[in-house]
């Protein structure tokens, strides 16, 4: 594993500072601005602790970039990177829609009429196994941000990452949540 | 299945770590292949994959793969802590190759984190020109000129020298170089085979058949007989993956199949890269006759067991590159590369296994997969079977990572719970994302204000703190240039304080984390806070200040705080 310290470090700073861009826009927030605020700065600084090295950051960057008004919090989290990477974030669902697509093309081309015929148990159960594989694969796809675009082996290694790094999201802001609380109960 | 892998070999181009993942993989496979002496190959592609991840990890980084951290996460611990008993093996041959075990482990470690940009553009370069001469340029070829910086950062790897000693050998001209004093332990040899090869990647693909050939054949001689033969027939003879005598590998045979490797890029390498899942339709039927033949003929020499590598060997192999050759010459891929392959099919039958067909021709920036004994050698079974041992593979770490999955066997479940967990983890985000904004009515984030007031406030310091405090000097080190950072970023114009302070205000912050969930984590995440913390209750009693300290926040926020 990565030193998951520096990670959360890493995360927490750029998550202040997106929370300082967000905070010093708006003036009496509902609790849901607030909250999307905090989710959103959140992700981007989590997905940007990652330098673009991974999927599914580039992916939630990409998809944060989609809203102009989330640009400058992306462009001021992501200010100390390279241009390269955020370019390479929004051209990356683009490139990656299309790879899918044509991926899809060919599968659906190359694919033979399915011969069904009278099936051992065996062959049974296998083909139900498969089924569920394939169907649990789609889930997973749609939780990792820019999963639809990755085939099975990729998909298992962002997920990898990506658990690693909702660890240290959820460690980070739960401390903070409980400082504040214990800030505030005072 | 297959279809959808050659397309994304063929769509994922250049970046994409799929495909340096997978050349480097069947470049990986092959030697590593080659040189695990376990019987039983059935996990055969299982330590390439994870020593190939070492490997890997390499490529990524140029490549920005995704999986370049994960990789390096896994190899250090897979180099550290060989889950399986291949590993072990491995990395005895490894050691064994490089005439140190604890180099091994040393360049194991180093490998992906030291020089692994320069490696990963040497490696990319070594096997760029191959490819781009196989497939048209699927790769995009990195620069040459990378090579000459890039080469003084290899690393003693044996596996990554025969690789680029396989790309080499190609050329029957380098063949010089790569004759060693036989002093020199094997892994020398390869190195400065790898060193020399690394200059002339792009002749790789241009060797004839015949060039391989005697070019192994004059390796052989060069070598030790025994391992020379071995080398040859390894060229030679198969890089179909037929039911590789996995179980006839024996330690010197992998070592000997280590050099083959650099070797076999004489070898039919075009018979291997059909083979592998992602060769062009065209080829392969070709490719499964030849393999089919190759099958048999290995299957015979299975059956021997464990020849001794011999002088016969030498003899072996030529035969065997005959029959390969005269088979493979419809094969128009590797340029004339199935005659050592033909040739030693052919001598394959006649005496013991070569323990050279494990390995398959590196050439092809396709994956290399050798074919167990007794199962399918059609190509199309075998890029399933890769793939499906490389999701296990990778499923092998989820479960490490998610809780609870230690004792869940099968795909269906462990992604049950993986979806779980990440569905748990989302949500978590979510709800402590919300608490947050019920907290904090402004999204102002006042840590160092949060800190202060706590620690003002609260002057009981338990006894449990001195448990913790042993561990703040500890997460200090690593602190210490982050919060300067944290500190210029947050609070422009606030400086480090005196460390005393912020040891002092650290010391009493450690019990507040004792009630946090994660103590131990703790502290790595305030420390970051601590300067601030440090800060501010510089600025209590300095308001002027914390006025400056809360410059970016509305300023009557601190008010509020405290």
């Amino acid at each position: 594993m990565r030193d998951p310290s520096s990670l959360k470090q890493q995360f927490l700073k750029k998550w202040i500072l997106g929370l300082q861009v967000c905070g010093s826009g708006k003036q009496n927030m509902s609790i849901l601005e607030r909250k999307e605020a905090i989710k959103l700065s959140a992700d981007i600084a989590l997905a940007s602790a990652r330098d673009g090295r991974t999927r599914w950051s580039r992916a939630t960057i990409a998809n944060a970039s989609k809203h102009d008004d989330n640009k400058v919090l992306v462009q001021h989290l992501l200010a100390p990177e390279s241009e390269s990477l955020k370019k390479s974030s929004i051209g990356l669902v683009v490139r990656d829609n299309k790879r899918v697509r044509c991926k899809k093309i060919l599968k659906w081309s190359c694919c033979v009429k399915r011969v069904r015929k009278s099936v051992s148990q065996v062959v049974l159960a296998k083909s139900i196994a498969k089924r569920m594989v394939n169907r649990k694969t789609r889930v997973l796809k749609s939780l990792v941000p820019g999963g639809e675009f990755m085939d099975d082996i990729c998909l298992i290694e962002e997920t990898l990452d990506y658990i690693e790094s909702l660890r240290a999201q959820v460690d980070v802001m739960r401390t903070l949540a409980k400082a504040t609380e214990l800030v505030n109960g005072k | 299945m297959d279809t959808s892998d050659k397309d994304k070999f063929e769509l994922e181009k250049s970046n994409d770590n799929p495909i340096n993942y997978h050349s480097s993989g069947g470049m990986s496979s092959d030697w590593r292949f080659n040189s695990t002496s376990i019987p039983n190959s059935s996990l055969g592609l299982v330590p390439t994959d994870n020593l190939m991840s070492v490997c890997r990890g390499d490529l990524v980084g140029a490549a920005s793969c995704s999986s370049s951290s994960v990789i390096d996460s896994f190899g250090p611990a897979m180099w550290e802590h060989p889950t399986n008993s291949q590993n072990l093996v491995f990395c005895d041959i490894n050691a064994q190759n490089i005439a140190s075990s604890s180099n091994t482990v040393g360049i194991g470690k180093g490998f992906p984190f030291s020089s692994r940009n320069g490696i990963d553009r040497t490696l990319e370069m070594g096997w760029n020109p191959p490819n781009s001469m196989l497939k048209g340029g699927i790769f995009l070829p990195n620069a040459p000129g990378m090579l000459p910086q890039s080469l003084s950062q290899f690393p003693a790897d044996s596996a990554f020298i025969e690789r680029a000693a396989r790309f080499s050998c190609f050329n029957g001209g380098d063949f010089g170089d790569m004759v060693n004093p036989f002093g020199v332990p094997e892994s020398m040899g390869l190195f400065s085979r790898g060193g020399g090869m690394m200059q002339g990647p792009g002749e790789v693909f241009v060797g004839s058949g015949m060039k391989s050939v005697s070019g192994a054949q004059t390796q052989k001689n060069v070598m030790n007989a025994g391992e020379a033969s071995k080398d040859v027939s390894m060229s030679a003879d198969h890089m179909a993956t037929e039911g590789s005598p996995l179980k006839n590998e024996t330690k010197r045979e992998s070592l000997a199949r280590s050099r083959d490797e650099s070797k076999k890029g004489a070898g039919g390498s075009g018979n291997d890269s059909d083979e592998a899942e992602f060769s062009g339709g065209s080829g392969q039927d070709e490719q499964s006759m030849l393999e089919g033949n190759c099958g048999e003929l290995s299957a015979k020499s299975l059956g021997s067991k464990k020849r001794k590598r011999s002088g016969q060997d030498a003899e072996l192999d030529q035969a065997k590159g005959t029959p390969q050759s005269a088979k493979g010459s419809p094969e128009t891929q590797q340029k004339g590369d199935q005659k050592p392959a033909s040739t030693t099919s052919k001598a394959s039958g006649k005496q013991g296994k070569q323990g050279s067909q494990g390995s398959d021709q590196p050439k092809d920036d396709y994956i290399h997969v050798r074919a167990r004994r007794g199962q399918a050698t059609n190509s199309h079974s075998l890029a399933e079977r890769v793939r499906r041992e490389k999701i296990s593979e990778r499923m092998k770490f989820l479960q490490d990572l998610v809780p609870g999955c230690s004792k869940v066997t099968g795909k269906a479940v462990m992604l049950d719970e993986i979806i779980n967990y990440v569905q748990s983890l989302q949500r978590q985000v979510e709800f402590l994302s919300m608490k947050l904004a019920t907290v904090n009515p402004r999204l102002d984030f006042n840590i160092e204000g949060l800190l202060a007031k706590d620690i003002l406030h609260s002057r009981a310091v338990p006894p449990s703190s001195l448990a913790f405090s042993s561990e703040m000097p500890m997460a200090y080190p690593a602190l210490h240039q982050s919060q300067p950072g944290l500190i210029a970023t947050a609070f422009p114009g606030m400086e480090s304080h005196s460390d005393i302070l912020r040891r002092t205000i650290n010391s009493q912050l450690t019990p507040m984390t004792a009630g946090f969930k994660e103590p131990a984590q703790l502290p790595n995440v305030w420390d970051d806070e601590l300067h601030n913390v440090v800060q501010m209750s510089y600025g209590n009693s300095a308001p002027q200040d914390s006025q400056d300290v809360n410059e970016p926040l509305p300023p009557g926020h601190l008010k509020v705080e405290l």
